[in-house]
């Protein structure tokens, strides 16, 4: 009996199979549409830095209930090593030119005073191998970090964990002692976090937030703009937003795009982090998800959204087209 | 859909590198914790379901609570005992596969001993006149239950390792899902979703998919040679 169900289950999935493979391809090879379309880009307010810090050994690590924790074990050696691979001319250049050949347009650029390093790169020894990053999703679903390290590994021997969240939980999980070195993008997070004594100053630089490189912040929307937004500058197309009621998806995960988005929206609004600041508006949808998700469900509502450019370039990319 | 497939044929057939890798670690993750998840839970499900001792009924109603426990949970407590400023952190377990074990292992030896405790309590009375009839010691009435449940004892195997592999929530937590080390099948959809790449993320939910079924043909045909 088991015998012929199990023969029965696979030819019903062999058919199935054979079933979808002789149905015609779609038309455009999409799987999802995404119905966004960037309606404003290249303000002065919505440029989007990205720094990276070295987390001090020495900061005053705690546990889960507060009680400090003196040992807790970093690779400096390493993390020093990378940030000023990523900070030299090679590393630089690299991550400005990142996405062209992709997506015809560049994701990152390299700030005119930024963050620069010609300190000498040691190669790596047992001790010192092991790197973890954390980082944001930005620079790593984007790829650039996909792009850069195998590079960096390849020519000193280091081997570079790459832990990605939103920047709240890359910051927070730097506090909690599990990473060397983090590249984030919320500036207000990460002087918290250098006030707290979690950074340090690497040799030869002058302060602990090592800003080197943006790319900006999107405002993306329904192809229509029933708002009206185009044209318009940021914080205005905010406030009209608010205004009309139109539907808005915010990370609400305190990601550096979730952080931004907050400075956006009018003061007398009084939108925060707090759930009961937004509980009366009914369409402000807190998503509490990573960018792609978010992107999607804005794009499924039909509703505004706040992205960083590079993931909203790689998201659309790779949803619109199958890539081969 | 189709497109998907495609896909998935195509990565299986071209042996991509990283495909490869990915099932690899989700490979050795889900049979290392379902193998020592067993080795836990058939002992433990068979003294709660044959044994008599005070407190009896309040560890089957704490092991049938610890059945439900939320991965999540699992993987915030694994997180938090092996990551940097944690009690465990000498033992530099967070983001590696043997963390990710560990939290499998906390996962299912529950689910393990929850389906084996009926099943023993349902064999034992016959068994136990059995040995007496027969004189046997404790040992072996426990060996013979053992060998009576081989059967069931499978069955909850493939239950056990369809759980590790079809798990997310508490390896992400404490793999951190990171690429060519800990980044297993499930997380690694979760990562393709987030870039919006849905046909990658579809493909590889088929491949996981498929590689279950295989698993469970083969062993599932073991089974047949067990007797029952």
């Amino acid at each position: 009996m088991k015998k012929l169900f199990t023969v029965l289950l696979a030819m019903a999935m062999m058919l199935s199979f054979a079933a979808c493979k002789d149905q015609n391809t779609p038309p455009d090879d999409s799987i999802i549409d995404v119905n966004l379309e960037i309606l404003i880009e290249q303000d002065d307010s919505m440029i989007n830095t990205y720094s990276l810090l070295a987390v001090n050994d020495a900061a005053p690590f705690e546990d889960a209930d507060g009680n400090p924790v003196s040992d807790v074990t970093l690779n400096t050696q390493g993390a020093d090593a990378l940030i000023n691979w990523l900070l030299s001319e090679e590393g630089k250049e690299l991550a400005a030119n990142f996405g062209y050949d992709e997506y015809g347009q560049y994701l990152f650029y390299l700030l005119d005073d930024g963050a620069s390093s010609d300190a000498e790169i040691p190669q790596a020894t047992e001790e010192t191998k092991l790197i973890r990053m954390s980082t944001t999703t930005s620079v790593n679903d984007s790829g650039l970090l996909g792009y850069l390290i195998p590079k960096f590994e390849e020519a000193y021997g280091y081997k570079v964990e790459i832990f990605s969240a939103g920047t709240g939980k890359a910051i927070a999980n730097a506090k909690c002692g599990n990473a060397d070195l983090i590249l984030v993008h919320a500036k207000a997070q990460e002087e918290d976090f250098i006030k707290a004594g979690f950074a340090r100053t690497l040799e030869g630089q002058n302060a602990e937030r090592l800003s080197y490189m943006y790319n900006y912040f999107v405002l993306c929307g329904p192809p229509d703009d029933p708002v009206g937004v185009k044209g318009m500058s940021v914080t205005d197309a905010f406030a009209a937003i608010a205004e009309q009621g139109a539907k808005f998806v915010s990370r609400g995960d305190g990601s550096g795009t979730h952080t931004k988005e907050l400075s956006l929206w009018p003061q007398q609004l009084g939108i925060s982090e707090d759930p009961t600041s937004f509980a009366d508006y009914d369409w402000y949808i807190s998503s509490n998800a990573g960018m792609g998700a978010c992107l999607l469900q804005a794009s499924e509502q039909g509703a505004y959204i706040l992205s960083d450019k590079a993931t909203f370039l790689t998201f659309v990319a790779n949803g619109g087209k199958v890539e081969s | 859909m189709s497109i998907a497939l495609e896909k998935a044929l195509d990565l299986i057939f071209a042996g991509d590198r990283t495909l490869l890798q990915i099932l690899a670690v989700t490979l050795r993750m889900s049979f290392a914790s379902s193998l020592a998840a067993l080795l836990f839970g058939v002992p433990l499900g068979i003294l709660l379901g044959s044994a008599r001792f005070p407190g009896k009924k309040i560890l089957i109603v704490l092991n049938r609570t610890m059945m439900g426990m939320p991965p999540v949970v699992c993987g915030l407590l694994c997180f938090l005992m092996f990551c940097g400023v944690g009690p465990l952190r000498r033992l530099k377990l967070l983001y590696t596969v043997t963390g990710m074990v560990i939290a499998q292992i906390l996962l299912i030896t529950p689910i393990v001993a929850g389906t084996m405790e009926p099943f023993a309590a349902a064999i034992y009375p016959d068994l136990r006149e059995t040995a007496l009839g027969l004189g046997l010691k404790k040992k072996k009435l426990l060996w013979l239950m053992v060998r009576e449940s081989t059967y069931q004892i499978v069955s909850t195997y493939l239950l056990g390792l369809s759980r590790a592999m079809a798990e997310v929530g508490a390896v992400s937590m404490v793999g951190g899902a990171i690429a060519f080390k800990t980044n297993v099948m499930t997380t690694a959809i979760m990562n393709y979703t987030n870039m919006g790449n849905f046909t990658m993320a579809l493909a590889l939910g088929i491949i996981l998919l498929a590689v279950s079924l295989a698993i469970n043909i083969t062993i599932s045909a073991l089974q047949r040679g067990t007797g029952q």
